[in-house]
């Protein structure tokens, strides 16, 4: 992407010819060409202006400004409270905006502005989170949700996405017909509004990147009034854009990308010597947009972060993903409240941190021969065990004995021995095929008599605490590996079940490979402590804390880790490749009796068109890399500085904000398209005023430019005459754009329901729908 | 000389005319001045540097290089008369071949034919089994194979020579990258055992030489010249991707050149466009379908060589198999009929036979079980029978042949039962509907009826007739619509984890998944096939292979529950983080350690953080106006030092990219362009040096290189003894030379 328009800089350069100026906006173009002459008097005008572009009919503009919003609002905000029920994933987002209002703590893979936005929605309407969101199709009125405000937040901000990218379109400085189709793509998109007004993160993500494009080329428009006010002002309107975006989803990183991508040809553009900038001034402009769109950005999304910490000060469903360190500045934790010294000779249990199950033996022995035909120990079997159970009882033993009259704690590193207290028999590994990893270790018990003789070195483990404070092992706050003393295998478990002679129980074997983070076990409690022990009788232990980056590096590797692992299938998971056609939707939801569903879809004709479009562009651009490699000019170079410099940049946007989805891994759905979408309906309506915009002595330029005519002259666009052409266009398009979402509305608002036949009749492309039958 | 300056004027017709507008719309013609008096300065330099003393260099260089090449490569090549490393692979494909016994691999097969044919020469007769670590037996002169190995490995040497005068380096410098290939202990290394990796190293050296070479011939366009080496580039593209897939690497670096060759020769307006259009039919012809010729020709080799049936079998299709010698499938008569007893096979990927057996399902229908079984076993035969509508089969009666359209039915030999499906959910995937066998001869319904649909017959254009092997046939139930398919999916312990067998309402006819054909084919009453009829097309055949080989290629991902000490990641081969130990680390063994030469390693890894701020600082200094290139060192830059920059990029990339299991030799390809971006940089750093500087810096750089290499040669010529005599060699822990 960044390639493409890296080119169109070179392109600048060379494809100049001795008639032909240079032109100098590199990323975004406004209406006017600053360079060209009978432009210039207006781009003056501009340059210190205020506000959108005056043109004669500025009146019109403004007028179909408030139209569209108006029709904005009421297409977001209609049934707004049907269905009453938890639909898709409001599941998730319900729940962490409840967490948030009740304080407790918990995880998820996106940052945390999007979140806290429906959270400060539930606080104004004086909401207290109690209800989960547990599953969908739960109903909001008994358990009195005050849904309509969660949902009226992202209907409000997508009803205003819709003048944003009509201001974008008007700022860049396209016809009315053009900016309203564009608006009108979004406006009558059944996907935009499906899944804008329900409590979903997108429409926050929406809305900021359509507010970043929107401030980026305000701030572009500025240009010729470098650190000025206005140019200060937008630059840093831009940042807090994109970092609204990123701080919502991670894929806000392709904003950054388009945006960065602008200012990287921009500056580029600038350190050209003609252009008369001394490296100072160049200088300064690097770092004003770094500061801007870099320093700001980060600091804010870091903001959030601190809130986020801020405002969930208790223990919740998200402590498991932290570290112990962690765990104890929240409040209420079971680790910091319950944590108690371990000493030598304690009765403990085992877990394992990643399954829950706790260190188990029974009398059973492994089978002689297991079904691939290797061969085991055939001693007492060691499993992993969900529930309680008195088989899960050990005895810490030192490897040394001492008087029991001493007691002493459980240090980092220590050599242990672990005896099973119902069959009195302590706990071993050695050099056995586990059943079923034939690298690891089989773990095993043998009795005390060869414990303590010939198999004594086999019975030791060290206990390897994790984490910088080492100090003694504790219950629940210490995590550790436990790590066979002679072969430096440590003591691993995994879910997959034991056969019926394990009794579906865990297998548990010695692991090669110590890094591994599924080594981790902690002891969860002492069996049977005194109650008069000292250790339990201290003082309530304080909430520690911790360095505000400390914890922010700690949630964010884990965000990141978690994302990745993010690939499981989901039934409704899509391609990248079907997007842009619309292949498939998703189901959100259903009421059997009222055979009323919600499905989320895009406008299949809106999607078709936007998409065709992007095509026409591609090729557009094509023909005419090669017929100027071949000196012939087919555009004039205002024309054409509007066509790379600022369709191009939607175009940019929408590649930006597309294709790297074929690299990622894990599931995608049908939303992720929607910034794309946006930036396709842009390119769109840009589109339509290049094609339909063209008047009759331009076709003359064609004409001699196919007959290859050695002078080649430009006759100028008029600004506004003649846009009829434009009218029908965008008449057309909207005609068939609104057909097509008034026929699928009842899907996206989920209500009225369906008829077999009208659920047929709108499965245009083997939708899967409900009530088919 | 001559060549080199009509090169630059050449050349800008393409590039010039994007410099020189600059300059006129800048105006300023005293720049203009400026930036032409450099360039006629640069060539009073360089004219008398390249003319004297060209002709002993040029003649003697080379041979001392290539007899070192051989040297290193070769002395004690016989010392260790264990299998090493992959010899187990490749030593054993190469046996196939003389054993000319059909097998599979992932990699092309023109390598493993030279290994074959190096066991040819030396009078192997493919009966050693190469065990990993087992010794070589009297019978197997191992030394000769290693030293055919060896020969492709020493010959990059002089490549390497040719190649940086190709690229107009000096002297010094095409010196330093030879000694850079030559003084590279992985590529003395790997070269020594019966691997593949020495040839594709020569045929990527080889391709890289043809190219540029190629490439400084285009003033002389069309000449015998261009047409010798546009030719020899294209047989090497083809040879190198006939060893490995990872030639394409290298493929798309000449192609992106070819681009924009293309691309510049668009914008000349001088060019006729006759021959504007030749130029393309040359590049279609020599890059394009020679290479496609070599790759297809060492294919038809690999078939013709292996005419019988091997270990690799499996792999084809049924049609394939019956070639092969050994195999049991060409007895059957030709076109089915009513009454024969047939075997019928799935067509799609890893597909079996059609199966039944008494076990019933334990849900659904409880009717017998229908399944996809890989194992001949009479359970798998199956007779067809006319419709109950129909006049029943009759042995005397005349012989009703089998077409598409025919709607017949199934009739399992061994329990009686017809093929049959009902509107119940497949046991598991719920989607299709169930297929069992049920009722007999006499008993059944009109859901036993199936119509056959030819989807293809790799002999006939005629689908009225079903012919054994080569006819692909869905299976329709004429009642219910659906089609008879076995995907991937293995059936519960109660199904004996055979596959599932469905009958599935989308019509897909790609789904191959759906395909079926007979393969095994009993009728009395009809004469057996001319063998001939059996012959599978070529093109199948190929596509087949490489689909297959694409596939498994994919499969190895790395296991996370198997150790793999040898594997290492991408990042940590440019930094030359690890070696890997090429055989077993006992005292007495002779132990090969594959570790490069860390000068070259990290001197060609620096360069290329090197060129890249090159590359930045002159493209900023260009955008600021200040002339400090001429029109020939822009082209200089962009093709001897940007091209290999990108040829680096283009084989170390796919590798971050990629899943599977990931080696330090899999760098090698890379290391290369690695090494010529080095040379641009010394290249570039040292030409305007004073002369006494210059040899000191070169002078110190060789000693360098050889010193380091002579310091670890052990590891390449073997390590006898303890590894704690080389213990001075661990650098670092993960060059675990000695424990």
């Amino acid at each position: 992407m960044s390639g493409e328009s890296s080119q169109l800089g070179v392109r600048q350069r060379t494809g100049g010819g001795a008639t032909r100026k240079r032109s100098k906006s590199p990323a975004v173009s406004t209406s006017h060409n600053t360079d060209n002459e009978t432009h210039a008097k207006i781009a003056k005008q501009k340059g210190t202006g205020t506000g959108p572009y005056k043109q004669p009919s500025e009146k019109g503009y403004r007028v179909a400004l408030a139209l569209v919003t108006i029709v904005a609002f009421i297409t977001r905000f209609w049934k707004i409270n049907h269905p009453d029920q938890v639909v898709f994933d409001e599941v998730h987002f319900g729940k962490f905006a409840s967490y948030y209002l009740q304080g407790t703590y918990f995880f998820d893979v996106h940052p945390p502005f999007g979140k806290l936005l429906f959270a400060f929605m539930g606080w104004l309407v004086g909401y207290d989170g109690h209800f989960l969101f547990d599953n969908i199709g739960d109903s909001y009125i008994d358990n009195k949700v005050p849904y309509v405000a969660f949902r009226a937040m992202p209907a409000l901000l997508s009803t205003l996405t819709v003048p944003v990218v009509y201001l974008t379109m008007w700022e860049s400085g396209y016809s009315l017909p053009a900016c309203l189709t564009a608006a009108g793509l979004i406006l009558f998109d059944n996907g935009q509004i499906g899944q804008t007004r329900l409590i979903l993160l997108d429409s926050t993500l929406i809305f900021s990147m359509a507010c970043s494009i929107l401030c980026y080329i305000r701030f572009y428009k500025q240009r010729h009034n470098a650190f000025g006010r206005k140019w200060w002002k937008w630059l840093l309107l831009t940042g807090v854009s994109l970092s609204c975006v990123i701080s919502t989803k991670y894929v806000g990183v392709f904003t950054f990308v388009t945006i960065g991508a602008a200012v990287a040809i921009d500056l580029w553009n600038m350190l050209d010597y003609r252009r008369g900038l001394s490296l100072q001034q160049f200088g300064m402009h690097f770092a004003a947009r770094a500061f801007g769109l870099i320093v700001i950005p980060f600091f804010f999304y870091l903001f959030w972060f601190q809130v986020h910490f801020t405002v969930l000060y208790r223990s919740g469903p998200g402590d498991d993903f932290m570290t112990p360190e962690f765990q104890e500045t929240l409040a209420d934790n079971a680790m910091a409240e319950k944590s108690v010294e371990v000493f030598y000779n304690d009765k403990v249990t085992l877990r394992h941190k990643d399954t829950k199950a706790y260190l188990h033996s029974h009398l059973d022995r492994y089978p002689l021969r297991y079904d691939d035909g290797r061969i085991s120990s055939q001693g007492q079997q060691v499993t992993g065990y969900p529930f309680n159970d008195t088989n899960n009882h050990w005895i810490i033993v030192p490897s040394q004995p001492f008087p029991d009259s001493v007691q002493r704690p459980v240090n980092n590193n220590d050599a242990v021995k672990l005896l099973h207290v119902v069959t009195n028999t302590y706990l071993l590994s050695h050099d056995v095929a586990s059943p079923y990893h034939p690298t690891n270790q089989e773990f095993t018990t043998v009795s005390k008599e060869d414990a303590d003789g010939p198999r004594y070195n086999e019975t030791l483990f060290e206990v390897r605490i994790e984490g910088k404070r080492k100090q003694g092992l504790r219950t629940m706050s210490s995590l550790f590996k436990f790590v066979h003393h002679p072969s430096k295998v440590a003591m691993w478990t995994h879910t997959k079940p034991l056969p019926d002679w394990g009794y579906k129980q865990q297998e548990i074997n010695g692991n090669k490979n110590l890094q591994q983070k599924s080594n981790i076990w902690f002891i969860e409690s002492i069996i049977d402590i005194d109650p008069e022990d000292k250790r339990l009788s201290k003082e309530p232990k304080k909430i520690k804390t911790l360095p505000f980056f400390k914890k922010y590096f700690e949630l964010q590797r884990a965000m990141f880790h978690h994302n990745n692992a993010l690939t499981s299938s989901h039934p409704y998971a899509s391609q990248p490749i079907q997007w842009p056609f619309l292949m498939r939707g998703v189901s959100f939801w259903t009421k059997n009796d009222t055979r009323e569903q919600i499905y989320f879809l895009g406008n299949v004709a809106g999607w078709w068109i936007a998409s065709s479009i992007l095509a026409v562009f591609a090729g557009i651009v094509g023909a005419d890399q090669l017929t100027q490699r071949r000196g012939i000019d087919a555009l004039d170079s205002r024309t054409r500085s509007r066509l790379y410099n600022s369709t191009g940049f939607f175009w940019l946007a929408w590649a930006a904000h597309y294709f790297p989805f074929f690299l990622m891994g894990r599931q995608l759905f049908l939303h992720h398209y929607l910034p794309a979408h946006l930036a396709s309906a842009l390119v769109t309506g840009a589109l339509v005023e290049f094609v339909f915009g063209v008047e009759a002595e331009e076709e003359e330029v064609v004409m001699a430019g196919q007959e290859r005519k050695k002078e080649r002259k430009w006759v100028p666009r008029a600004c506004s005459e003649s846009t009829l052409g434009s009218w029908i266009a965008c008449a057309t398009i909207i005609g068939i754009v609104v057909a097509s979402f008034v026929f699928y509305a009842p899907l996206t608002y989920g209500s009225p329901g369906l008829s077999v036949e009208g659920v047929l009749r709108r499965k245009w492309l083997g939708y899967d729908l409900h009530f088919a039958k | 000389m001559a060549s080199v300056k009509a090169t630059g004027a050449e050349l800008g017709g393409g590039v010039k005319r994007r410099n020189i507008p600059v300059l006129e719309v800048s105006g300023a013609e005293g720049e203009k001045q400026t930036i032409l008096v450099p360039e006629v300065d640069y060539k009073k330099q360089e004219k008398p540097k390249q003319q004297s003393g060209i002709d002993i260099e040029a003649w003697t260089a080379p041979i001392v290089f290539t007899f070192l090449a051989f040297f290193t490569r070769m002395y004690k090549i016989g010392q260790s008369d264990i299998v090493t490393w992959d010899e187990a692979h490749f030593g054993k494909f190469g046996s196939y071949y003389l054993k000319r016994e059909f097998y599979f691999d992932v990699h092309p097969p023109l390598g493993k034919m030279l290994v074959g044919l190096s066991g040819y020469l030396a009078g192997y007769n493919g009966s050693f089994e190469f065990k990993s670590g087992e010794h070589y037996p009297e019978e197997v002169n191992y030394t000769f194979m290693r030293i055919f190995n060896a020969a492709f490995g020493a010959l990059c040497v002089p490549l390497a020579y040719y190649t940086s005068k190709q690229l107009k380096f000096s002297k010094a410098t095409t010196w330093l990258v030879t000694l850079m290939v030559l003084c590279e202990n992985s590529y003395a290394t790997i070269s020594r055992f019966i691997l593949l990796d020495s040839m594709l190293l020569f045929f990527t050296f080889t391709t890289m030489l043809c190219y540029s070479k190629f490439h400084n011939l285009q003033n002389k366009s069309f000449s015998a010249e261009w047409w010798t080496w546009i030719v020899l580039t294209g047989l090497s593209i083809g040879c190198v991707t006939s060893v490995k897939w990872v030639g394409l690497f290298v493929t798309a670096l000449v192609g992106l050149y070819t681009v924009e060759d293309l691309w510049n020769k668009f914008g000349d307006y001088k060019m006729p466009k006759a021959t504007y259009a030749m130029h393309w039919v040359a590049r279609i012809f020599g890059l394009i379908l020679i290479p496609a010729a070599v790759y297809l020709a060492s294919f038809y080799a690999h078939f013709t060589i292996l005419n019988r049936s091997g270990p690799g079998d499996a792999q084809m299709s049924s049609l394939f198999q019956a070639n092969l010698k050994g195999t049991d499938l060409t007895d059957s008569p030709l076109e089915v009929a009513i009454g024969s007893k047939v075997t019928i096979k799935n067509m799609g990927y890893g597909g079996g036979l059609l199966h039944s057996h008494v076990q019933t399902y334990p849900e659904g229908s409880g009717q017998q079980q229908v399944t996809c079984y890989h194992h001949k076993d009479s359970n798998n035969d199956w007779f067809f029978h006319p419709i109950r509508k129909e006049r029943q089969y009759d042995p005397q009666e005349e012989v009703r042949f089998i077409g598409d359209k025919s709607v017949i039915r199934l009739l399992h030999a061994q329990t009686g039962r017809n093929l049959h499906t009902h509107s119940v959910a497949a046991p598991i995937t719920k989607k299709h509907n169930e297929v069992s066998t049920y009722g007999n001869a006499t008993v059944g319904d009109d859901k036993d009826n199936w119509v056959i649909e030819v989807m293809d017959d790799a002999i006939s254009r005629d689908y009225s007739k079903l012919r054994t092997l080569t006819t692909a046939f869905r299976l329709r139930n004429q009642v219910l619509g659906c089609y008879l398919r076995a995907g991937n999916v293995n059936l519960p312990q109660w199904g004996f984890k055979q596959i599932e067998v469905t009958c599935t309402k989308e019509n897909k006819p790609r789904d191959t998944f759906t395909h079926w054909n007979i393969e095994s084919h009993i009728n009395r009453l009809l004469p057996k096939a001319d063998r001939k009829a059996f012959r599978s097309p070529f093109f199948r055949d190929f596509i087949h292979l490489n689909v297959a080989m694409m596939t498994s290629n994919n499969a190895l991902v790395p296991d996370p529950d198997k150790q793999d000490d040898l594997a290492s990641q991408w990042w940590q081969w440019p930094i030359l983080h690890v070696g890997l130990r090429m055989c077993s680390w006992d005292d007495n063994v002779i132990k090969y350690f594959l570790l490069g030469n860390p000068i070259v390693y990290w001197g060609s890894t620096a360069s290329l953080i090197i060129f890249t701020l090159m590359l930045g600082w002159y493209a900023i200094r260009w955008q600021r106006g200040y002339p400090d290139l001429t029109q020939r060192d822009i082209d200089h830059i962009l093709y001897s030092g940007l091209y290999p920059f990108i040829g680096w990029f283009a084989h170390y990339l796919p590798f971050v990219a990629m899943a599977r299991v990931t080696y330090v030799h899999h760098y090698y390809p890379a290391l290369y362009f690695a090494i010529l971006t080095a040379g641009f940089c010394v290249d570039w750093a040292t030409r305007k040096l004073p002369r006494p500087v210059y040899y000191g810096v070169f002078g110190a750089v060789y000693a360098l290189v050889i010193g380091v290499f002579v310091l670890f040669i052990p590891i390449s010529f073997g390590m006898p003894g303890s590894n704690q005599q080389y213990a001075y060699l661990k650098w670092f822990d993960g060059w675990r030379i000695s424990n």
